[in-house]
């Protein structure tokens, strides 16, 4: 048996943990013949298939059949993935393809991501690791790195022509120098196999991966024409939106027939269609803002409105672990920046009444505005905003606020609506809400929403709305659906006669209709249909929000119970307990690189992200599950048993705390998730 | 070998009387003894564990400094206050609103701009019901709409879903990239090619992926906002040259060749930024002449073909294939997959380490999630029929011709676009006094003065003189004509106050083939009849 350190060899090899579990229904054919067995048992009782309110209902579709398991028949791997381990009885419905979105009849594993004032759950305390284990980390950064040196110092001696780009040569200065690149020579290179490992499909409950080897040292990657189906836990798809059958795709598809791909060109400059406009004002009645604007791309989003909303005399406090896109915007804007410990109240004030007596520095002119900009759901961390904290700051030293909702928006809130939502804060009571489409909503681009003065003056100072390009209807067309089924859908008395929107009468050629105004007063509000373009068809369960309100409950029980199952198995984690966002604690760089090839070797793949320095600090390199609605309790049960495993070959399980059994865990995982405070 | 240990007898005195001041300063301090009694007898034991604690040290000291939290109370500006103070501070101190309000005229151009209802395309519906020519968005090879590719984009979409759902990083990378990427680099001829997102987020991130603080950077003074903004983060020395101006910019290259020379500085990474089809007023760069210089000079050439991709060339290559100069020898050719392909995204193609190096350190690509794949496959597929069919780019001349030739004989007119873009400007030129200088100079570099423009400064020695407000108003008014008349143009829209220069208004105008030529000359002359209506009322 190979070595899980060693780079993984070109043939696939049997890993040590295949052979433990088999799944239980590893074929089509037992799993299909257990449907029509149960089936049959059920005619047989006489009892007609009705739907329980937590599935979806479509009288299109009929109950679990190839359509919904077998929609890739060169999926030929056995690993127990692709069919539910409980086949379904008669009245179970599902329209989803099992891989794409799990099946998960049970009502039980549903949960309600929300605040509770009484007893709040708080982001654990950050635990130290036992000193063995910081030594021993910074023993194996100190030995890569003096390995690294001395393989740079007889490599540029002894095989100088790899070096040359890494010098200067020919009179031009290196691109990369040899000492820029050290960390990415020397360290990352050892692990590449975990990174941009290329995929295909769907990134949903599980991802296909696309098989490949080195034969260098990591230095390229070969394909090798194999693929691996992993059971996914890295992709930023909270709602399980990510689906190539459904409603959204349905939308999308019609939506290419008629509009073809793309705007052609910018906002301002003649590519503003309908479908923008009715965007636009579907995102602003769902965040319960006054107006919202929509970008091509979530990053760009942040970096090309903040200079328009900050200039130079402003300043810029920032939690310390912002994203890149933020830093870039902030940096772009020519104000000047201040930052404070990750989630910090007390610094964040003390910050505050510093600058604001200070003035601007030298001049000590009065600021001309202060803009605190915090992000919603921390994305390495997991860690919440503790945003009605900041709020109660906020009305004695008159900042303004911008919340960058990028993980948080439909992740979060009984109702999908984000942070605010989660506390149960009025969003009018924050300037600026920013929010990407990437995550929840499986599409692309990002949004701001606030005020209707601020969003048009953003919409024509902003870069985007001169320069970059519109977003292509497509994509707007997967953010409506998405969201209108999320806000579910008032239909109007004629509609309401007819099951679902796609046998509407048609009335596109009719002038464009937006949300008037009054309309909007009620929040968290629905969607009238009469602000959807005309020829979008969505399924029933989707205009009712019966579809959303499963995706919203099962996300927010599957992430508890990750999240408090981790802790319970004496892992060291990150995060608040309502986090979707899970990160697990590895400190040694080198066991990133195991776990990561050890979860992707089960006979039941997983696929996990790993980071570490620089996008963390040094000594913290982590594992980040991200969770989604699509995931089934079964899911959640074999991450949990494979990190148990792994969790004990590599020696994880340092955290404090009351430990339960695995078996226990598992039993009593509905107990878990709904006591208040985690024991 | 006496001599010479004793003319270093004065030296190893000081030496080691240094050495015994700073030993018995260190005794002085508290504590210190047990330190050193530490250190003694640890490096006795295991002399190996000195050299490893003095590392972990290192690494502390390191940690610590990385926070950056540390409040900036130690400067020699700082005022202390007592608390009191600091609360009437914060009573008193009234921020300016987060957003102006808006002026009439703003307001306007927000509320009167056009929604299009249905499809875009050479004739797009709009919100008031009517049908127009569209001479305004990018389609240039009119694949806006084009069934082979609605049909590749469905397969995909029921295929891959919608979203990527991750950053290429980590697991966003979807086959469909991957061919993209391909198919980009074996079009243009390069090693590789890597794509991002948003085509305007893609050179703001490509520049400050190579060029840090210390490197030069030599750029054209017209060079459009996303480069402007791509220059500003790259926080390198940068030095301008006059628009398109090759003279210039040799001579700015010399300068800096020169003042090195002077200064035996080490060598830095230098660069020349420039346009292929500037996206400001459409005017084209010598390419020949560029590659020329940075090769003589050795610098490393960063060409943003945003707007010439996909619409000069026999087949839509672009300026390399125009001027016939092989893609190897641009050292990062960014483009754009909106404007020529009409996908979205754009990219930036280059050598295999060029390209690699961008994998890691292009924070917008880093740092943000793949493009949704029915969009790559859009863009190949966009690549292929263009490969394919070098009727479109034929046609496409063909249409810009016939429209430059009635707009180059307008009187209240001026064109600065190189007469192959397809993408043109129209500045309106004023017969009256007031306005003098309507015309543009054709070569700034070397003007009346003689003397070259300060290469510290984006502004030229003799700016164009125009009045900004005046020509905007009577260009919004010829757009407004143009409309009414079923021909959709736009004014080219600009950011002014974040622009390092300000740009002299313009129409622009995007031709397309996807419309016959006979209808481009109409709209055309729909828009050259708005010109001289709007501007003889004026009269
Ligand atoms: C906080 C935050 N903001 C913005 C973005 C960028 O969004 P996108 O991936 O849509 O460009 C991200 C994505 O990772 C993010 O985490």
């Amino acid at each position: 048996m190979p070595s899980p350190m060693a780079i993984q060899s070109a043939s696939p090899t049997p890993s040590m943990f295949r052979k433990k579990s088999t799944p239980a229904l590893n074929t089509a054919a037992s799993y299909l013949s257990a449907v029509s067995e149960a089936d049959a048992r059920a005619r047989a009782h006489g009892s007609t298939p009705s739907s329980t309110p937590a599935l979806s209902l479509s009288s299109s579709v009929t109950s679990s059949s190839e359509d919904t398991v077998l929609h890739e028949l060169d999926d030929e791997t056995d690993n127990g993935l692709a069919y539910p381990k409980v086949p379904p009885t008669s009245e179970q419905i599902f329209t989803t393809v099992h891989t794409e979105f799990g099946h998960c009849a049970n009502d039980a594993y549903r949960h309600t991501s929300q605040y509770n004032t009484e007893h709040p759950v708080k982001s654990v305390q950050e635990q130290d690791p036992p000193y063995y284990i910081l030594l021993t980390t910074y023993i194996s950064y100190i030995v890569v790195i003096f390995f690294g040196h001395l393989r740079d110092f007889f490599g540029k001696r002894l095989k100088a022509a790899e070096y040359r780009h890494l010098l200067a040569h020919d009179g031009y200065a290196a691109l990369n120098s040899d000492f820029d690149s050290f960390y990415t020579r020397r360290l990352k290179l050892r692990i590449d196999d975990c990174f941009s490992h290329p995929v295909t499909g769907v990134p949903g409950r599980t991802i296909m991966l696309l098989d490949r080897h080195s034969a260098n040292y990591n230095k390229t990657q070969i394909l090798s024409g194999t693929r691996t189906r992993g059971l996914n836990v890295s992709s930023y798809n909270y709602l399980g939106f990510a689906q190539s059958k459904g409603g959204c795709t349905d939308a999308s598809v019609e939506c290419i027939k008629r509009y073809g791909l793309s705007a052609c060109g910018s906002r301002r400059e003649g590519a503003t269609l309908d479908l923008h406009v009715q965007g636009e004002a579907l995102v602003a009645r769902f965040l319960g803002t006054e107006d919202a604007l929509i970008s091509s791309m979530g990053f760009a989003t942040n970096s090309t409105i903040i200079p328009a909303l900050v200039s130079k005399g402003c300043l810029v406090i920032s939690d310390e672990l912002n994203h890149a896109s933020i830093r870039f915007g902030v940096r772009l804007s020519g104000a000047n920046v201040r930052m404070f410990k990750h989630n910090n109240m007390k610094a964040l004030e003390s910050l505050l009444r510093e600058v604001i007596s200070q003035g601007q520095p030298k001049t000590h002119r009065p600021w001309k505005k202060i803009l605190v900009i915090v992000e919603g759901l921390y994305s390495m961390e997991g860690t919440l905003v503790k945003l009605p904290e900041i709020l109660e700051l906020k009305k004695k030293y008159k900042f303004y606020v911008f919340v960058d909702e990028a993980h948080s928006v439909g992740a979060l809130g009984p109702h999908g609506r984000g942070i605010c939502d989660y506390y149960g804060i009025n969003p009018s009571q924050i300037d600026i809400l920013m929010g990407t489409f990437t995550k929840s909503f499986g599409a692309a681009g990002g949004y701001i929403a606030g005020s209707k003065q601020i969003v048009d003056r953003l919409r024509l100072t902003g870069h985007s709305g001169a320069y970059a390009e519109a977003m292509a209807p497509p994509i707007v067309t997967q953010v409506i659906a998405s969201m209108a089924s999320l806000m579910g859908i008032t239909l109007s008395n004629v509609e309401k006669s007819s099951s679902s929107r796609s046998l509407l009468p048609r009335h596109s050629d009719g002038p464009l209709q937006l949300v008037n105004t009054s309309e909007c007063a009620a929040y968290p509000g629905t969607a009238a249909s009469s602000a959807l373009p005309p020829w979008m068809p969505l399924p029933q369960s989707m205009c009712d929000g019966s579809d959303s309100s499963m995706r919203l409950r099962r996300l927010a029980f599957n992430s508890r119970y990750l999240n408090r199952a981790l802790r319970k198995l004496g892992f060291i984690t990150y995060g608040h307990d309502d986090s979707p966002v899970i990160p697990l604690l590895l400190f040694n760089p080198g066991k990133m690189a195991v776990f990561s090839r050890l979860m992707r070797a089960r006979a039941t793949p997983i696929v996990v992200v790993v980071v570490a320095y620089p996008a963390t600090p040094l000594v913290t390199s982590r594992v980040r599950f991200c969770l989604s609605a699509s995931h089934t309790k079964e899911d959640i049960d074999t991450i949990l048993q494979a990190c148990d495993e792994i969790g004990d070959l590599l020696d994880l399980k340092q955290g404090a705390g009351e430990r339960w059994p695995l078996h226990e865990i598992m039993a009593r995982a509905v107990e878990l998730v709904k006591m208040d405070v985690c024991p | 070998m006496s001599t010479t240990s004793t003319s270093l007898e004065p030296l190893f005195s000081i030496l080691s009387q240094t050495y015994s001041t700073l030993e018995t300063t260190f005794y002085k301090l508290p504590g210190s003894a047990v330190v050193a009694r530490y250190v003694k007898s640890s490096h006795q034991n295991d002399p190996g564990r000195t050299l490893l604690e003095i590392i972990l040290i290192l690494f502390a000291i390191r940690t610590l400094l990385q926070s950056r939290t540390r409040a900036d109370n130690s400067g020699k500006h700082f005022v202390q206050f007592d608390e009191k103070e600091i609360d009437d501070l914060i009573d008193d101190w009234t921020p300016e609103p987060l957003a102006a309000p808006l002026s009439a005229k703003e307001q306007a151009e927000l509320t009167n701009s056009p929604v299009i209802v249905g499809a875009t395309g050479p004739k797009p519906k709009l919100s008031n019901g009517k049908t127009v020519t569209n001479l305004a968005s990018y389609n240039f090879t009119g694949l806006a709409g084009n069934e082979r590719v609605k049909e590749r984009t469905i397969e995909c979409l029921v295929k891959y879903g919608l979203g990527s759902c991750g950053p290429p990083g980590f697991y966003g990378t979807q086959d469909v990239h991957m061919q993209l990427e391909q198919d980009i680099a074996d079009f243009l001829g390069t090693e590789a090619a890597i794509i991002y997102a948003q085509a305007f987020a893609t050179i703001s991130s490509v520049i400050p992926a190579f060029c840090k603080r210390g490197d030069i950077i030599v750029a054209d003074r017209g060079v459009n906002f996303a480069i402007q903004k791509g220059l500003q983060i790259s926080r390198s020395t940068i030095r301008w040259y006059d628009h398109n101006d090759m003279k210039s910019l040799e001579q700015v290259l010399e300068n800096i060749e020169k003042e090195r020379r002077k200064k035996k500085g080490p060598l830095t990474r230098r660069f020349i930024v420039t346009e292929g089809i500037f996206d400001h007023d459409g005017v084209m760069s010598d390419l020949p002449k560029l590659v020329e210089l940075k090769l003589k000079y050795k610098y490393r050439l960063i060409l943003d073909e945003s707007v010439s991709f996909g619409s000069v060339g026999r087949t839509g290559r672009g300026l390399t294939e125009l001027y016939n100069v092989p893609a190897s020898q641009v050292d990062m050719l960014v483009g754009s997959l909106a404007n020529g392909l009409t996908a979205c995204g754009g990219f930036c193609a280059g050598t295999n380490i060029v390209v690699n190096h961008q994998r890691i350190n292009g924070t917008s690509f880093v740092f943000s999630a793949a493009m949704p794949p029915l969009l790559s496959v859009a863009a190949s597929e966009g690549i292929n029929i263009l490969r394919n069919t070098p009727s479109i780019l034929s046609t496409l001349q063909e249409n810009t011709r016939a429209v430059r030739a009635i707009f180059d004989k307008v009187d209240c007119i001026s064109v600065p676009s190189h007469p192959a873009s397809p993408m043109i400007h129209l500045h309106v030129r004023l017969p009256s006094p007031t306005h003098l200088l309507p015309m543009v100079p054709a070569s700034p570099a070397l003007s009346s003065s003689g003397k070259p423009s300060n290469p510290h400064s984006p502004i030229p020695r003799d700016p164009e003189v125009f009045d900004g407000d005046l020509e905007e108003r009577i260009l919004q008014d010829v757009v407004d004509e143009a409309l009414a008349q079923g021909v959709m143009i736009t004014r080219a829209k600009r950011l002014p106050g974040q622009e390092l220069v300000e740009v002299r208004p313009s129409v622009r105008i995007a031709i397309t083939a996807a419309l016959s030529k006979k209808d481009c000359e109409k709209a055309a002359n729909v828009v050259k009849a708005a010109f001289i209506k709007v501007v003889g009322k004026r009269r």
